[in-house]
């Protein structure tokens, strides 16, 4: 992990962009601390206390301490959105070149590159700082450019935000902070959810970019060997909040290292943390324990993926108008096995199939092609009950022989306490509750969960819920064990209980599986298994090829409407299609006969072609429409008065005049247009319409952390059973797991959008940004009322018009 | 973004020195309640698609069970109407300002509205009822009482927008008054239940786990105990 170094240059000198244009260099701001204290609300001990700092103009600042130790606090403090998600006693001051922080000048970028996305393409997602804070619209777009092209960003602008690797998102997200050309830069461990090569180019565009603009630099970083060299100077946080240690890197560094290494922090030169010693008891499996059981030494494969394809069509799209959204291959013919007591690594870059190939592997995720069949040590004592291929099996089958923790550890939460929570699938399988509480206590004081067994879970900090999510994977002996980056948040002292845990496990008698990037972890595995692309590579045989350009090579293009007519609605911008289609509505209400019914609905049928385009009909998306139409018709056969066919029939047409059309026209409507429509052309409030669009493009991804919850529970065997009980209580669980992680994602989504000035129109206090004064958002595309426009919404209101029109005659 | 971090919430209003002290003081959205937060605004949105992500799975394959159940007694059917009125209520219970309710309903139902539904763009006329409806229960009690009667009367009140300036003239026009009428009690009774005590008990458990503590229940939820 070396940084390459460029030769920086000089502060102040005017900068040369890629596309040739001249920017001055910006300059640093200077940041002023005075005994900042900050209690949030609800806690007795302040997070901050007394903290003083003084940043000079252009330098760079690393900022490290334990977990804990309020560094992310510190950051949301410089940045000024300490308050967007906290309220609490806050006292001191914090002023940014004599002022407090606020408007263009300080830039925020968090840990998890996709709380920052706010638009479907990369060249909008990057204009959202300027938008807000008024610019005009020349000036976003060059603003937007320069920013993509400092950062290194291998695409255009146009670039689906979907479409991007982890460390590329991350690069979007810098040149979102960057295109306010902000005087302080603040970074909140911008690596640390990707693998060492996209982190090593995200902090390669960080150096070069932060350089380039001269700006103060205040970065978060537990991982301190990585940037050590990228910084000049080194600010210690202890664990009460307070500065313990304050000077150049290297000083710093070597008086304060046995402290930071006590207290977990990764110091550069100190050699690595060894596995805990952790007692094989507590990990043995639960077979091995209940009965001896008599598998032949020969025979010791407990699951082989055979053979495996996984191919991903993505879930219904809100947010795409084609909405036909291509496949993704995942995983290509992969074989692999795991036998018991040996630990295989799955290893490769990000997007190499790394996750999905363990899910399999677990039991939880369904190959495409291929099967993945549980061996005969797996089986053994299991009945007949029990198929060979596992993706068939019960989540009681599954969680009696498998643990997983997947990547997203903090969807696992299953009870209301810590050690409930771990509790919860011994309880479930039956297994004896004495000798499996002193384990469970046992693993909680290995994993530093003694404290907190008490605990709601949803309360834990990110890297101790991943070591709950660990303790309540293996609990209940489990035979194979799969780890989705186990050791990802962990420091120095947790890192050690984690591969602890590991080995012991592996010792006793476990099939461990890891996904790692973790060279450490690598370390311990007994084999490795080389993902590049979705396919098993030989890391013998020289570098692979680009994994993402081939990992996501689509199966099956987009649907393309090719030179055809696509009808007046595929000319007309979103805000006439929906009113027309709204209109209808209104029009339905004075159906009252038959005759007008058949006139109206037979005239939308003659326009169909005009409107619409032509081209076969999508009945996947008329059909739940139709069945509409016709459970409507029935009722009102059924309740009306006189039970009179002619009644139902007339009850359906009317539904159908607006349903139908409504249906096929909300097809056309791309949400993002729509959103700068509202703003635009209806003038809506602004933030209102930009929120309700950033939540939209979240569809998907929420849509995946369902899914993955179904997945834990299943193997944590709480899969719900057949009656009707069992799985109401299963979707309550699902939907109130699902609403926790919204709200996170939500507080965290805010602070980033608020430090890109998402209120700033709405505040009065706003300092004027550089080059542009603080005023109404801005729109960084047009939303143009078009001849196709005044077309569509005219034929909507006459044909809304027709059922009064006849029923005069 | 001022520098001025202000105390969330300005001293319990609308408490009466007699109130027991069993019950908890109410917290206020702070500062002017029209004056909504930016978390405001992305919560309620973040919401409102979740939300959306589970009628996408209701629509595609509960709904239709449910409602081939129902063929025989249409306004059963209407005892699932509640299901569509939780954003409104749990929008409101966590916001606490005025509109909420109508922002978090109408985002859900765009969500609805974008993956293709059966109602097409009646969606977004169903939407604004609802929100409405919550909406004028919350005014009602000048938006200073967010507990169960509140939410129940939401419910009803969503439900009774929803069926009586709506469904009365498009899905149920040629039923018998008297059809019409039990179809109302239908969907006044889902709203009070799934969506008034559903809603309020969904808020409730989410401000124990803390995902709510920039918001007024979860505030008080901090305020009695404090970590």
């Amino acid at each position: 992990m070396s940084l390459t170094r460029s030769e920086p240059p000089l502060a102040g000198a005017p900068v040369e962009v890629r596309d040739g244009a001249l920017v001055e260099a910006h300059g640093g701001a200077l940041v002023e601390v005075r005994d900042l204290t900050w209690r949030p609300f609800g806690r007795r001990e302040p997070v901050l206390s007394g903290v003083s700092l003084r940043i000079e103009p252009g330098s760079r600042v690393l900022l490290a301490g334990p977990s804990g130790a309020g560094k992310s606090t510190l950051l949301r403090a410089l940045a000024g959105v300490l308050t967007t998600t906290e309220s609490g006693d806050f006292s001191g001051s914090v002023l940014i070149d004599g002022a407090p922080p606020a408007g263009s000048s300080v830039g925020l970028m968090m840990q998890d590159p996709d709380d920052a996305l706010v638009a479907g393409r990369a060249g909008r997602d990057v204009a959202f700082g300027p938008e807000s804070f008024g610019m005009p619209r020349d000036e976003i777009w060059s603003r937007v450019r320069t920013a993509l092209a400092s950062v290194g960003f291998p695409y255009d602008e146009d670039r689906p935000t979907n479409a991007l690797s982890g460390g590329e998102t991350q690069r979007l997200a810098l040149a979102g902070v960057l295109a306010l050309t902000p005087r302080l830069v603040l970074l909140d461990e911008p690596t640390s959810m990707l693998d060492p090569s996209s982190a090593a180019i995200v902090r390669e565009a960080i150096t070069s970019a932060v350089r380039a603009s001269g700006a103060t630099l205040v970065m978060v970083e537990h991982e301190l060997s990585a940037v050590v060299r990228g910084v000049d100077r080194l600010v210690v946080l202890d664990p009460d909040g307070r500065v313990s240690a304050d000077g150049p890197v290297g000083a710093t560094l070597e008086t304060s290292s046995e402290l930071l290494v006590a207290q977990g922090v990764w110091v550069p030169g100190v050699p690595a943390p060894r596995p805990l010693e952790v007692d094989r008891a507590l990990c043995a499996p639960a077979a091995t324990r209940s009965a001896g059981v008599s598998v032949s030494p020969g025979d010791q494969v407990l699951v082989s993926a055979e053979s495996v394809s996984v191919t991903r069509q993505p879930r219904a799209s809100v947010m795409s108008a084609k909405r036909h959204l291509p496949a993704v291959q995942a995983l290509v013919d992969v074989c692999a096995t795991v036998s018991a007591g040996e630990c295989v690594a799955v290893v490769g870059p990000s997007g190499a199939g790394k996750s999905t190939l363990t899910a399999l592997m677990a039991g939880v995720d369904t190959p495409t092609l291929g099967q993945v069949r549980a061996g005969a040590a797996l089986l053994a004592g299991s009945g007949t009950d029990v198929p060979e291929v596992i993706h068939g099996w019960t989540s009681r089958a599954l969680a009696a022989r498998f643990g997983w923790v997947p990547q997203q550890a903090e969807h696992v939460v299953v009870a209301r306490t810590v050690r409930e929570d771990v509790l919860s699938t011994s309880r479930l399988l039956g297994l004896d509750d004495e000798a499996m509480q002193a384990r469970v206590d046992g693993l909680l004081k290995v994993l530093g969960l003694s404290a907190l067994a008490g605990a709601d879970p949803h309360h834990l900090s990110g890297g101790e819920m991943r070591r709950l999510a660990l303790a309540g994977a293996i609990a209940h002996g489990p035979s194979v064990l799969v780890l989705d980056e186990p050791s990802v948040g962990q420091d120095r002292l947790t890192w050690s209980a984690v591969a602890g845990v590991v080995v012991a496990a592996r010792d006793a008698g476990v099939g461990v599986v890891l996904a790692t990037h973790d060279p450490l972890l690598i370390a311990l595995a007994d084999r490795l298994i080389t993902l590049s692309a979705g396919r098993v590579v030989d890391p013998e045989a020289g570098p692979s090829p680009s994994p993402r350009a081939s990992a996501l090579s689509t199966v099956g293009a987009a649907t393309s409407q090719g030179g055809r007519w696509a009808g007046l609605a595929g000319r007309s911008g979103p805000l006439s299609v929906l009113l027309a289609s709204v209109v209808l509505i209104f029009g339905a209400a004075f159906i009252s006969d038959l005759r007008t019914a058949l006139i109206a609905v037979g005239i939308q049928i003659a326009l169909a072609p005009v409107v619409l385009g032509v081209g076969r009909p999508p009945w996947f998306r008329l059909l739940p429409g139709l069945f509409a139409v016709l459970s409507v018709g029935f009722s009102n056969w059924l309740l009306s008065p006189g039970h009179e066919l002619s009644t139902g029939v007339l009850a359906g047409l009317r539904v159908a005049f607006f349903v139908l059309p409504g249906v096929m026209l909300a097809a056309r409507i791309d949400p993002s247009t729509l959103g700068d429509h509202l703003g635009q052309r209806l003038r809506l409030p602004a933030r209102p319409v930009v929120a309700a669009v950033a939540a939209l493009h979240r569809f998907e991804s929420l849509g995946e952390q369902w899914d993955q919850l179904v997945r834990i529970r299943r193997v944590r065997g709480l899969g719900p059973g057949r009656s009707p009980r069992a799985r109401g209580h299963h979707l309550a669980a699902l939907t109130f797991g699902l609403l926790i992680q919204t709200l996170r994602q939500a507080g965290r989504m805010a602070v980033a959008m608020e430090a890109r000035g998402f209120s700033a129109a709405a505040t009065a206090t706003v300092t004027a940004p550089v080059g542009a004064p603080a005023r109404r958002r801005t729109w960084a595309e047009s939303a143009r009322w078009l001849l196709a426009d005044s077309l569509m919404l005219a034929l909507g209101l006459a044909v809304a018009g027709i059922p009064l029109l006849l029923s005069r005659f | 973004m001022t520098d001025q971090p202000t105390t969330g919430n300005p001293a319990p209003p609308a408490q009466t020195p007699q109130t027991p002290k069993t019950t908890r003081p109410t917290i206020l959205a702070s500062g002017s309640l029209m004056t909504w937060r930016g978390v405001d605004l992305i919560t309620a949105a973040m919401l409102a698609v979740a939300f959306g992500v589970m009628f996408w799975g209701f629509d595609t394959f509960i709904y239709p069970i449910l409602s081939t159940a129902t063929a025989g007694f249409p306004p059963a059917g209407e005892l699932m109407l509640g299901v569509w009125l939780i954003p409104a209520v749990v929008g409101a219970l966590v916001i606490r300002r005025p509109g909420a309710a109508l922002f978090t309903e109408l985002v859900a139902a765009n969500v609805e509205l974008f993956l293709g539904n059966k109602w097409g763009v009646a969606v977004l006329l169903s939407g604004v009822l609802q929100g409405l409806g919550v909406e004028l229960a919350l005014a009602l009690f000048r938006h200073r009482r967010f507990g169960v009667v509140v939410a129940v009367l939401g419910g009803v009140l969503a439900a009774v927008f929803e069926i009586v300036f709506y469904e009365w003239y498009s899905y149920v026009a040629d039923y018998s008054m008297a059809w019409k009428a039990i179809y109302l009690a239908c969907g006044m009774v889902s709203g009070a239940a799934i969506a008034g005590v559903g809603g309020w008990a969904l808020v409730r458990g989410l401000a124990r786990t803390g995902a709510l503590n920039a918001f007024p229940p979860g505030q008080e939820i901090r305020e009695s105990h404090p970590v």
